[in-house]
Parts: C-alpha cells; structure tokens; sequence
C-alpha cells in the first residue's frame, strides 16, 4: 500500500471550487425553501380546503421520497415537461429546494401549532382578525421554536448536496470521485473528500448544539 | 408526450427484485443501527469519562458527514485498508449502519435526558440501585419517548438505502437506473419507482404516529 | 354592600333595553350538553356573576357571547342584534365587548405598553402614539404605570391580570366579559385583581364575570345566575342567591364552598 498525498495537494483548487459550490447550492436551497417552507405551512393552516390538502399532499410526497430518486426524477423530467434544457446544477438546486421546502413546511406547521390556542383566542378577542393574529402574535412566537429546527435542516441539507453528484453537478463530491477516477488514488482521495466535509461540517454540527441549547423552550 | 411502460410490465420480477434487496438492507440495517446506536448511547449517558469522549467524537463526526461518502469510502478505501474486499451489499449494511447509529444514539440520549430527575430521587428514595432505576424506571419511559424517533429513523434508512445505488447494490434505486438506462424510458420507470418508494415510506410514519398516541401515557411522568 | 334594585325596586339598568341577551342558547360537544337552553338578559351598566360548579357551562357561555364559539341553538342578542356567523362581522362585534381570560395570555413578545397598545393600533388603526397614550393612562388607572416597558415574563400574575384588563379596555367595550379572572392566581394577588374589578363596576362598566370569589360576587354583583349541568338553575340578586336561596342545587353548591353567609 503506497500512498500519495500529494494528489490531493495538487488539486487544491479543483477541491476548493467544489466546496464551494457546495456551499453555493446550500445558501441558494434554503433561500428558496425558507420562503416556500412558509407558504406551504400557511396553506396548509388555511381555511380553504384545497390549499390546506394542495400543501399536504405536496409535503407528504416530498418527505416520503429518497432525494437521490428526487435528483434523478427532475433530471429527466424537467427538459420534458418545460421543453427548455436546465444545466445540472439548476436541476439540482431544483431537487434540493422541492425536498427541503417540504421539511421546512413541517417544521413551521409545528412551531406555529406550538403556540399556546389562548394566543390566538386573545389576539381575536380584541378584534383581530386571525390574519393579523397569525403575524404579529403567532409567527413572531413561533421563529423561537423554528430556528433550532431550521439549523438542523440546514446541515442535513448541507450533507444532501452531495447527493447531485450523480448528475455530474460540479460539487466537492462530484469533484473528489471525479479525481480518483482520473488519478487512480482512490484511498487518498476518499480520505480527502471525507476530511474535507468533516471539516466543513463538523462547526457546523457545533453551531446547531449551540442553537438548541440558546433557544430551549421551557414551557 | 407520449408514454410507454411496457418496459416496466416487462420487467417487473427485475424490479420487485430490487425492492426486496431495500426492504432487507433497510430492515437489518436498522436493527443493526438500533442496537449499536442504543449501546453508544446509553455509553455516551452512563460511560466514564475515557469512553464519552470518543463516543462523542464519533457521534458528532457521522453528523458532520453525507451518507454518500461513508459509503463510498467503507466500499472502495477499506478494501485498501484491510485487503479484504466486500461484497457491495455488506458494504452498504456496515456504512450505512455505523452512519445511523450515530443518529439513534443521539435520539436515545435526548429520551434518557428528558426524565425528571425527580424519578430517579423517587426510585433511589426506595432503595433501588442505579443500575436497577436505569433499568425499571428510565428506560421504560425513555424508550415510549423515542418512539417517534425511532420511527423516522426507519423512514431515513430505507431512503438511505437509496443512496447505496453509488456502490452499485442492486437494490430497487439501482435496478430503476439500469432499466431506465436499457429501454430509454427514465420518465416512466422513475416515476413508478417514486410511488412504489412512495408506498413503503407513506404508511410508516403513520403506524407509528397511531401506535406512539396510544401508549404515549405510559412515558408522561 | 350594592344592590341589584334602584330606589323603585326595579332591577339595575333594566330602563333600557338589554345589551345582551341569552335566548335558548345551546351548544353541544359531540355528544356532551354544555349549554341546554340558557335564557338571561344582561342590562346596561349591570354586574352579572355567573357561578356554579367546574364544567356546568359558565365559561362555555361567556366564550359564545364574543363568537369565541359557536352556538348549536337559540341566540345570542348584542344590542339586539343577532351574533353574526361571519368571522369579518363577527370581529366587529367583538370590538365592543372585551375578555379577560384565566390565564391572561398577555402576548409575551411585547411590553406592557405595547400589550395594550396593540389593539388600537392594529384593529382601530390608531396611530401609535395615540395608542400608546391611551395605554398608559390605562395602565395608570390600574396601577401598573411603571411597570409600562416591562414584558410579561417580568410581571406577577396579579399583574399581568391588570394589563390583561387595560388591554381589554383600550378598544373602550361596551361589556367586559371575565373568565374566571383569579382562579390562576396566587392569593396575595387576588385582591388586587379584584379591586380593580370593583372599580371598573362603580364606574358603570357592563360586566359578565365568571368566578369562584363568592364574597366578590356578594358584594359587586348586582345579578347572580347559578349553573349547573349546562342549566341555569337560579337567578336574581346576590341577597336572593346568597341569603335566602329558591332552589336546592344552589343551597347545595354554596354549602359545599363552606358559603357561610
């Protein structure tokens, strides 16, 4: 077993890109899939039956699929049914938003529920109405409850991005196994890959404990 | 837009193959996770200071890494490492089993943490020794807490199960791409297998939202 | 010691007509009867005290008054108008009464001032400096005015009780409606609550109380109604219902709170 360290340090740059571009489809997701996550957990709390069911029905779906089939699934479904050819990487940002606004519909749907049933009941009884009730008493109380949750999201997403590796989205993954295929230094290069994302990851994991403990609900 | 899946009624022994190559993956890897993962956890919450902190370590490390690569490097670095060489279907069981346990552990940590003090004042008041009150009072509880959890856990494993397509097992994920890839059908053999994940994954998490409602009272103290 | 009667023995505010009116009111829970055909008139300027044993309907009553539920029979009648079904008119109906709720559910994410504030703001469309005025007169008038840039979490139950009142007071109401205003407090605490209850009724405010302070209901009250089982059993004034009792439920209820008169 010899091994050549020196692969990984020839293709700094390459690796660098790629977690960069890890990071990019990570910021880029949750922009969305906050928003989205928002609009589907209101849908869903609504008094209109169909956006409640509409809203339900698109997170159980979402939250019931492997990613890597979602990933796959849009990459042959998107050029058909829009007629327009996507890159992969907007393809895979397309897969990553879908699943992660579904969790995060959840995680809003939970943290709004949370709120005691009085809040809302107070909040009307001095004539608001349950819009009004929903922003400036519930949503604001609920944000504590949410970000712990959001954190955790964030770095499962994170991991997830590795995931449109498989259609040749140029992040750290797809990068990595790109150059032990051409380098043959599969040990190294794997052991790269994995210190790579530990490094990156691990604070992260940190930070989300740091979260939790900081915005603990006592009830 | 026009549709075939013949390809799919072609091959359907093909594909139901796949699906029980997942449901046997998923299965023993999550028993394998629950029983490493309840050990590292209950090390993590009972150990001495010597074994915390690698358990620690391992824990947080599995978090800080995608499934995709655990996996990848258990099929092909190991080999290297070990010379001994798996068979794709090992290999996922044992990465993807060492990844989850990290997360059980987790889970059966936060239930352990999440009984009063109180209960365990009131079972040592009574002259029960710890290993006694870890056995009868806290765990009991602390395993109808997890439940819902646990419960999750099994959906992630059986979606995770998806991801060892990569190192070529041949479980349902891989054997949808291999057919996609022969009959230039991808939109109609993906489609399929999402309802067919879809199916496995959906009732789960209700099962176990309708069996976690009725025995709930029993870890509320 | 008040009295429900004027100087003619008529009962108080019944010159004009009724601001609220039960009229058959019923509401079911599934299968369980809440209310079973409750008929009761409130009159302008009058301390009506609904009292009886846990789960006999006070609350459930008080909570259809402001369309906090809705009634599966009969009517409910504010200034002679019937309870709309329509929450868009239901929310303007409710501008003319206010809550006040056992467990005061003042919003924790904002002061004091801005607790009582945020109702002329949002609802009446107030400027805030206005609103925020009138809250601190209000906040004077239940003693609470330096306490005005604290947040809930920083006030005693008694206190928050006193800003939950303020705030139900700022969309100035023409009934104020109490569940149970002191059954979470401490008894220290639940003079203070009451004496702004009291000082609120000589000022002339229309109020619908549930309660268990038997002497508070005594002594402010100038019409009592008893529940039980969802019916109301008795009614009239508190030297009726308190000294000389028609009906046996109401001998029974108050025997057991050790009601010694």
């Amino acid at each position: 077993m010899n091994l050549d360290w020196s692969v990984v340090w020839n293709h700094r740059d390459e690796l660098l890109h790629g977690a960069l571009l890890t990071v990019l489809l990570t910021v880029l997701t949750m922009l969305v899939a906050v928003p989205a996550g928002i609009v589907l957990a209101l849908m869903r709390l609504s008094n209109s039956k169909a956006l409640a069911a509409a809203s339900h029905w698109f997170v159980e779906f979402f939250r019931n699929l492997p990613l890597i089939l979602v990933v796959y699934w849009a990459f042959y479904v998107m050029p058909v049914l829009l007629h327009i050819e996507f890159s992969a990487f907007t393809t895979g940002l397309v897969a990553l938003c879908l699943n992660v606004s579904a969790y995060n519909a959840e995680t809003f749907r939970a943290g709004i529920n949370s709120i005691r049933k009085g809040q809302m009941e107070a909040a009307v009884a001095i004539g608001m109405s349950r819009w009004q009730a929903m922003k400036q008493i519930i949503v604001p109380q609920a944000w504590r409850r949410v970000l712990p949750v959001l954190a955790s999201t964030w770095v499962s997403l994170f991991k997830d991005t590795s995931l449109v590796s498989v259609i040749a989205v140029g992040e750290l993954a797809h990068v990595a196994l790109q150059i032990r295929s051409q380098s043959f230094r599969v040990l190294e290069m794997l052991t790269a890959m994995a210190v790579i994302y530990w490094l990156m990851g691990y604070p992260q994991a940190k930070l989300v404990d740091w979260i939790q403990k900081r915005f603990e609900v006592k009830e | 837009m026009d549709f075939d899946f013949s390809p799919l009624l072609e091959s359907w022994q093909y594909l139901l193959g796949g699906l029980g190559i997942t449901l046997l993956l998923s299965a023993l890897t999550a028993l394998a996770s629950l029983v490493l993962g309840t050990a590292l956890g209950l090390g993590r919450v009972y150990g001495p200071g010597w074994l915390r902190v690698p358990i620690v370590f391992y824990i947080d490390t599995q978090r800080a890494i995608p499934v995709l690569v655990v996996l990848v490097w258990f099929y092909f670095a190991v080999p290297i490492l070990t010379g001994i060489n798996f068979h794709p279907f090992w290999a996922a069981l044992m990465a993807l089993t060492l990844h989850i346990a990290a997360y059980v552990a987790e889970i059966v940590r936060a239930g352990i943490e999440s009984i009063r003090p109180g209960q365990v004042r009131a079972a040592l008041a009574l002259g029960m020794s710890r290993a006694q009150i870890v056995r009868k009072v806290v765990l009991p509880q602390a395993l109808v807490r997890m439940l819902p959890a646990f419960g999750s856990i099994l959906s992630i494993t059986i979606k995770d199960t998806a991801i060892a397509t990569v190192i070529a097992v041949p479980e349902l994920m891989k054997r949808a791409e291999t057919l996609a890839g022969q009959s230039y059908r991808p939109i109609e053999i993906f489609s399929v297998v999402a309802v067919i994940y879809f199916i496995i994954l959906f009732p789960g998490t209700r099962l176990i939202d309708a069996l976690y409602k009725r025995v709930a009272h029993l870890g509320r103290s | 010691m008040t009295s429900a009667r004027t100087g003619n023995g008529a009962r108080k505010g019944s010159e004009s007509a009724p601001v609220v009116v039960y009229d058959k009111v019923r509401k079911l829970y599934g299968d369980f009867v809440a209310l079973d055909g409750i008929d009761v008139q409130v009159h302008k300027g009058e301390v009506m005290c609904l009292i009886g044993p846990s789960g006999s309907g006070k609350s459930t009553l008080l909570r259809c008054t402001n369309a906090l539920e809705t009634l599966d029979g009969g009517r409910v009648l504010i200034d002679g108008v019937a309870l709309p079904t329509d929450e868009r008119d239901a929310r303007k109906v409710r501008q003319k009464m206010g809550m006040v709720f056992q467990n005061f559910e003042l919003f924790p994410h904002k002061s004091a001032l801005d607790n009582v504030a945020i109702g002329p703001i949002t609802v009446l469309g107030m400027s805030e400096d206005k609103a925020r005025e009138r809250a601190m007169t209000l906040l004077e008038k239940v003693g609470l005015a330096a306490k005005a840039n604290n947040f809930p979490s920083g006030l005693s139950g008694g206190q928050q009780q006193r800003v939950a009142i303020a705030r139900a007071l700022a969309m100035e109401p023409e009934v104020m409606l109490f569940d149970e205003p002191t059954s979470a407090l401490d008894p220290e605490t639940i003079g203070e609550v009451l004496n702004v209850m009291k000082r609120l009724a000589d000022e002339g405010m229309t109020m619908v109380v549930v309660t268990h302070e038997m002497t508070f209901a005594r002594r402010v009250a100038n019409w009592v109604v008893v529940f039980d089982h969802g019916k109301v059993v008795e009614q009239g004034p508190p030297e009726q219902i308190f000294e000389a009792p028609h009906a046996e439920r109401t001998r029974d209820f108050l025997s057991h709170l050790g009601w010694n008169g």
